[in-house]
């Protein structure tokens, strides 16, 4: 088997890659598509946080991961890569970007360069779905930013308050059961030895 | 039968009473313009003679299926759902108590962050402007001050100021690594235990 590997000619994306690419509409045919698709990579790379509808969004998201992953396995010395960056980056400037913020901040990174998460829409509504698309360690607040974990976090405090009042009851629950239980021992012993009673009274304080 | 003998009755009348007797004088006879009432021009039939001031309504012309009648009335959930189903994929947000959907970002906190971007945007490519951008961008509001970092995290990096504090929900922390710096011990694991 004389066949390259295809998984060393081609860099892998971190993100998941459909099949068939998606069909933007255009007027222009599949050369519009790849002209508006670059203008939403440079968009991003501008920007690096912007707000798309969701397949124009997901289908740049990829060229995006593709070039970036291109500019970090080769470098600034490889003239492919410099044309494809030349090629996808409309605005010269952030040609320098991609080498020179964007190469060191994505080179020891384990996940993908980008995150897309949903934008919220309003209900009811027939309108198309909005994501967020952003590269990751940008300067602006985080999207996602959950301290659910956070023990200080006002719902965490009334959960916990809640749970040992909850114990709490149980346990004189269950103190009142025991206690009533050997209430009844007591008198059923009481019952069938008279006589003994006062040998119980003095070990009592024993125990 | 009957109109053939009239028609004879007439003949004998002409032929042998007026032979007879000829004619009558002519004086007495009546005197008679005939003149025929004008015949009015055929019309054209119009349903305009029929309904007069009235008007017509438009009437269904074929029988709609009853599955068109359901998906006129009901809708269909994968284009236009027209009942209103109770959603159950509504959490409410842990950080601003706001309902959103589940899978998406809390429409409340969104807002506020889609803003703050924004300036923030504007103000990056102010300053940036179209010379080549070759440096990592670091905001900093109002108040807080460079040298709380060692010298080395300000090197190569050029710093935005924004023109007011820092909004309380965007954490300073955010600035700080909060993973752990790794450690210097040199004990190497064992590998291939199980």
């Amino acid at each position: 088997m004389n066949q390259a590997e295809v998984s060393k000619l081609v860099s892998k994306l971190r993100i998941k890659v459909p099949a068939e690419p998606r069909k933007l509409r255009s007027p222009k045919g599949p050369e519009g598509r790849i002209d508006k698709l670059r203008k939403t990579v440079t968009g991003l790379i501008k920007y690096e946080r912007i707000e798309l509808n969701h397949n124009r969004g997901d289908e740049a998201r990829q060229y995006a991961e593709r070039l970036i992953s291109e500019a970090i396995r080769y470098g600034d010395c490889h003239k492919p890569t410099m044309d494809v960056a030349n090629y996808w980056l409309l605005e010269k400037e952030l040609i320098h970007k991609l080498f020179k913020v964007l190469v060191p901040r994505f080179e020891n990174c384990n996940t993908a360069y980008t995150r897309m998460l949903n934008a919220p829409r309003p209900l009811p509504s027939r309108v198309d779905d909005k994501v967020v698309l952003e590269l990751r360690g940008n300067p602006y607040p985080s999207l996602v930013n959950r301290q659910s974990n956070n023990r200080l976090l006002i719902q965490n405090v009334l959960l916990d308050a809640a749970k040992y009042d909850y114990r709490q009851s149980k346990y004189a629950e269950m103190a009142e059961k025991i206690g009533q239980r050997e209430e009844a021992q007591a008198l059923e012993k009481k019952s069938k030895e008279p006589t003994k009673e006062s040998s119980n009274e003095s070990k009592t304080p024993e125990i | 039968m009957i109109p053939r003998f009239i028609n004879v009755i007439r003949q004998i009348e002409r032929n042998v009473i007026y032979s007879l007797f000829g004619q009558p004088p002519r004086e007495l006879a009546l005197a008679y313009v005939h003149n025929p009432p004008p015949t009015p021009a055929p019309r054209k039939f119009s349903i305009k003679d029929i309904i007069g001031d009235g008007y017509l309504m438009a009437v269904p012309k074929f029988r709609r299926t009853i599955e068109r009648r359901l998906k006129r009335k009901y809708g269909t959930p994968e284009y236009n759902q027209k009942i209103l189903l109770p959603k159950t994929n509504i959490l409410v947000c842990k950080e601003c108590g706001h309902h959103y959907e589940s899978g998406r970002l809390c429409g409340n906190c969104y807002k506020k962050i889609e803003s703050e971007t924004k300036e923030i945007k504007a103000k990056i490519v102010e300053k940036l402007g179209s010379s080549p951008i070759d440096k990592e961008v670091i905001v900093l509001y109002e108040g807080e001050n460079v040298p709380d970092q060692p010298q080395e995290f300000w090197k190569g990096k050029r710093i935005i100021e924004m023109k007011k504090e820092r909004p309380q929900w965007f954490s300073k922390n955010l600035l700080q690594r909060s993973t752990q710096e790794p450690s210097d011990s040199k004990d190497v694991k064992p590998t291939d235990l199980a």
